[in-house]
């Protein structure tokens, strides 16, 4: 491990932008969140209480299924999908971007899982060539905007987005009320994990998300965001996001074992960050030479601070040099 | 600038920039300059929440109101005179 200067208390390092550290060697981000922290239990009871009543107020009322979950396969995913189906009895629809990335341990857990759960599952593939287009791209430039940056490598960023637009757009066509994340508690705050989505809010999104693409994938990467029509014909069926791990009490070896229980394996050919994706360590190889932190390091961060992870676990998970196989696959497979 | 403006301009500079305010200027879209993105929206919106003592409905969570430092503060004042 290549340990740099990072807060004594997060691990958030000094190549961080905007950090500062005091006297104490902790970080600035870590005496903003204290206040936060000190009111996470009752600010966790007040969430839990209002996705209950939400899920009071939707279930059973859509057409075939209450919730559609965008299901990676990783263990925050499967997590969130079987808590939605066991703690609330929702009807689901689990739904897999196959980015060509997808490890075949997670496609066997994906089967476990839902299976498991009896949970209608579907796969959407893009086909590989543009795949292929989109993340050779994101590996040799950052094509999203600073801000974003952040949070999150240009290759994931660009994967997800289409990942939430499929999700959105299936949910609008099938007129199901919850949109469901597997976030980690580290990845989006509490306050965003109960959203009402809505027409002006997601074009606007979206729109920013397509014109990030270089000029000529825009008329290719149109089909896969929310089509235009959808915003008249569909106003009235936006639903709502959730990401339950904001609130629900995290903890990363229950949750493994809790999985291992349907069967769920932990992938051994991943990178120390993901559970699902193949391409995750180019990405984050690649992010980290251009930006000089890695990419998962705000949301471990802020586990750490949040102590849902313990801080040498964060160290580990971010400060392992990226597997140079797992970075040389990724790279064959694109010819970069 | 007025007390609105500042708290503002401070919150989004410490919670979606880290500190770096280059460039924000108070008409930038948070949306088009990718420094917030919809579920950041309700960072924000919490943060009005508290520090102004207002309830923001969901029919107000859109561009309008909230997309620039402009929008938020008019918003703002309008929210809290009526």
């Amino acid at each position: 491990m290549n340990i740099p200067i990072i807060c004594m208390r997060c691990i958030l390092p000094e190549t961080f932008p905007g950090i500062k550290f005091d006297d104490q060697g902790i970080c600035n981000h870590c005496h903003r969140e204290e206040s936060a922290i000190e009111k996470a239990r009752d600010k966790k009871a007040e969430y839990r209480h209002r996705l209950d009543e939400l899920i009071l107020s939707v279930k059973g009322k859509a057409p075939v299924y209450d919730a559609i979950m965008a299901y990676s396969g990783g263990k925050d995913s499967s997590y969130t999908l079987k808590l939605l189906k066991n703690h609330y009895s929702l009807r689901i629809l689990a739904f897999t971007l196959d980015n060509h990335f997808v490890s075949n341990v997670a496609f066997d857990n994906i089967k476990k899982v839902v299976n498991a759960l009896e949970i209608d599952h579907t796969c959407f593939m893009p086909p590989w060539p543009f795949m292929k287009r989109v993340f050779s791209r994101t590996a040799e430039e950052d094509m999203f905007p600073k801000p974003t940056l952040l949070r999150a490598s240009s290759t994931c960023t660009a994967c997800i987005g289409i990942v939430k637009s499929m999700v959105l757009k299936t949910a609008l066509e099938m007129s199901i009320p919850l949109v469901a994340f597997g976030w980690s508690p580290g990845q989006a705050p509490i306050q965003s994990a109960i959203m009402k989505t809505n027409p002006a809010l997601i074009r606007q999104n979206q729109s920013a998300l397509k014109r990030a693409f270089p000029f000529d994938m825009s008329g290719e990467i149109s089909q896969y965001f929310i089509p235009e029509t959808y915003y008249e014909t569909c106003k009235e069926r936006f639903p709502h996001n959730i990401h339950p791990l904001a609130f629900f009490n995290y903890d990363e070896e229950e949750i493994k074992q809790e999985l291992s229980n349907m069967g769920w394996m932990a992938p051994t050919d991943t990178d120390t960050n993901s559970s699902n994706c193949l391409l995750n360590a180019l990405a984050n190889q690649r992010h980290i030479e251009r930006n000089g932190f890695h990419p998962y390091v705000w949301e471990i961060a802020n586990m750490v601070r949040q102590k849902v992870m313990n801080r040498e676990d964060g160290i580990e998970k971010i400060y392992t040099e990226q597997n140079r196989s797992m970075v040389d696959y990724a790279k064959e497979r694109l010819n970069i | 600038m007025s007390v609105t403006r500042e708290k503002i301009r401070d919150f989004v500079v410490e919670n979606f920039l880290f500190g770096e305010s280059n460039g924000l200027k108070d008409e930038t879209s948070f949306l088009d300059e990718g420094i917030i993105d919809s579920t950041g929206i309700l960072e924000l919106v919490n943060f009005c929440e508290e520090e102004f003592s207002i309830s923001v409905e969901d029919e107000e969570l859109v561009p309008e109101n909230l997309d620039s430092i402009n929008n938020v503060v008019a918003y703002l004042e309008n929210k809290i005179t009526s």
